[in-house]
């Protein structure tokens, strides 16, 4: 009994990697039609604003606060050791490969992907969806992909705010409470802090973001009748979008520290 | 009932043996229809019995788990989604609740669909259109208003705007009378009834508002448990023979399902009283 259930939970579950898989091969293969035609570039440009203009804010503000944690939780450590000038380059490296990153996606998902959520569910239960398609116009082309491109394009732009502001953040702290010495402190950041570092943490945003609006939309699409179908749909939409962005960043640190050991193997030992 | 088998010229929308299959509920049994060119054909039935889904399948909009469904002879059902976009232009849709887009003004849903299949770009030309479209709803005036400020019966009128935006031969309407005051409704009726005779659509209505039937129907099908259960003029239908096509018609309930009421207990959880459950 309790075996033929869990057999019927992992074929529910099967079946809904499969759904969302297709959900997903559409949406990029409207994408790439999306990209072709520029009648639909004003879709894309009315959800670019919406989902990284106005989000600029509550990304800064989330990569400031993180700079300014990791100055004030590494400070007493390092100054322990004599390294108090090394904060630089803790905090940085920290903020651009991963906190900044991993965090700026996770105020994302909340921010963009619950709205993205509510949004579509509601339209998919008051037949806004239906309406969309019996008017002979794909909604995936219309609703999702615009949705996908700017989070696609956008993320990794907003972690770039996000890394400055981390940046900014801990050296204002360092340098301002703790009394660093400024050029201390970002020659040490700049022997220790690589384009690869930056790069990488930028290059994540790209998977972040279309994570985030992938799953957020296919959530919307899905959701079952009523407010409670929509609301759970939204926490649904925001636990997957979590676990994805750590399930994905941690896929990229294996791979990326990978490649970094096979380009440049002596770097780590310097 | 003997059954004439039909082809798929038969009609302008056609449907031979329509099944659907949800989990283990049957929701049509091998339904065949012609709907004819021009006419109005009124859907009827219980709650539950099948009208919304067989309209659905009608657009496409559900795929069927068994038999085919026709539009001017070619056989849509398993077209591919870009296929049946061209194929969409010809069909309006009035969903029940209006299914307005409520992010848009009322001018910018009844442009949508023109936007999306018409190279109209001169907005000169959209304005004209839309007040147009508006004014044969009566409800021209109100291109800058959002859905959310419109009553019940003014969103179903610009719903049925936006159905007749890009000139279809078809508009389906999934019951537009239900939940409006009876001088709406008839608003809706005289609508629905215009737009056939100005513009010479065929209309497919599902409904179970009885009195509307009658008074827009050209032709009355009923579907009971997922099968037609009678199928003629609304004289035929008003003199039915049968059982159950008269309880829906006459809005009776069955004797079998007022013995099961009698037998439900005597006792309603309302005439609970608090001293009832204090005893144990």
């Amino acid at each position: 009994m309790v075996t033929l259930a869990v057999w019927r939970k992992f074929k529910q579950q099967v079946e809904h990697l499969g759904r969302f898989s297709r959900f997903s091969g559409s949406a990029f293969g409207a994408m790439g039609s999306s990209i072709a035609h520029p009648k639909t570039y004003p879709l894309v440009w009315t959800q670019m604003n919406i989902i990284g203009v106005k989000s600029v804010p509550v990304i800064m503000a989330t990569g400031a606060f993180v700079g300014m944690i990791l100055a004030v939780q590494a400070y007493s450590q390092l100054a322990a050791m004599g390294l108090e000038e090394r904060l630089g380059v803790l905090i940085n490296i920290a903020v651009v490969k991963e906190l900044g990153p991993v965090l700026a996606a996770v105020m994302l998902a909340g921010r963009v992907g619950g709205a993205l959520t509510a949004e579509l569910g509601t339209m998919n239960v008051t037949e806004q969806i239906a309406a969309v398609e019996s008017m002979g116009t794909d909604p995936i082309k219309y609703l999702v992909s615009p949705r996908v491109l700017a989070c696609l394009l956008l993320t990794p732009v907003l972690i770039v705010y996000a890394d400055l502001l981390g940046i900014l953040g801990g050296y204002f702290v360092s340098v301002i409470q703790f009394k660093i010495n400024s050029g201390a402190y970002w020659d040490y950041s700049a022997m220790g802090v690589e384009l690869w570092d930056v790069g990488t943490g930028i290059f994540k945003g790209f998977f972040f973001g279309g994570a985030i609006a992938l799953i957020s939309c296919y959530k919307g699409f899905t959701c079952r009748e009523g407010a409670q179908g929509v609301g759970e749909a939204c926490t649904e939409a925001f636990v997957g979008c979590f676990i994805s962005i750590l399930a994905l960043n941690y896929v990229f640190a294996v791979i990326l520290d990978a490649i970094y050991k096979t380009f440049w193997p002596l770097r780590p030992l310097l | 009932m003997t059954r004439v088998e039909v082809k798929p010229g038969d009609g302008i929308l056609v449907t031979r043996n329509l099944t659907k299959i949800y989990g283990e509920r049957v929701a049509l049994e091998k339904v065949s229809v012609a709907i004819e060119k021009g006419k109005t054909t009124v859907i009827i039935g219980q709650s539950g019995c099948g009208k919304t889904v067989f309209m659905k399948h009608l657009i496409a909009l559900e795929r069927p788990t068994e038999g085919e469904v026709f539009f001017k002879g070619q056989r849509i059902d398993q077209l591919h989604n870009h296929e049946l976009a061209e194929v969409r232009t010809s069909f309006g849709f009035c969903f029940q609740m209006g299914a307005l887009f409520d992010s848009l003004t009322v001018y910018e849903n009844i442009i949508f669909p023109i936007q999306q299949h018409r190279e109209i770009k001169d907005f000169k030309v959209l304005g004209e259109l839309v007040k147009l479209k508006l004014a044969l709803v009566g409800m021209d005036g109100y291109q800058h208003q959002y859905p959310a400020s419109l009553s019940g019966g003014q969103k179903k009128r610009v719903s049925l705007a936006r159905a007749i935006a890009l000139n279809p031969e078809v508009v389906l309407y999934d019951e537009p009378t239900t939940g409006l005051d009876p001088i709406t409704s008839d608003v809706i009726n005289e609508l629905i009834i215009k737009l056939q005779r100005e513009l010479k659509i065929t209309s497919v209505v599902v409904t179970h508002d009885m009195k509307s039937a009658y008074k827009i129907a050209d032709r009355i099908i009923m579907l009971h448990r997922g099968k037609i259960a009678a199928d003629g003029d609304a004289d035929y239908i008003r003199n039915h023979p049968s059982e159950v096509v008269r309880q829906f018609i006459e809005g009776r309930i069955g004797e079998a399902d007022l013995a099961a009421l009698r037998l439900g207990g005597t006792k309603f959880p309302t005439q609970f009283q608090p001293e009832d459950f204090s005893g144990t």
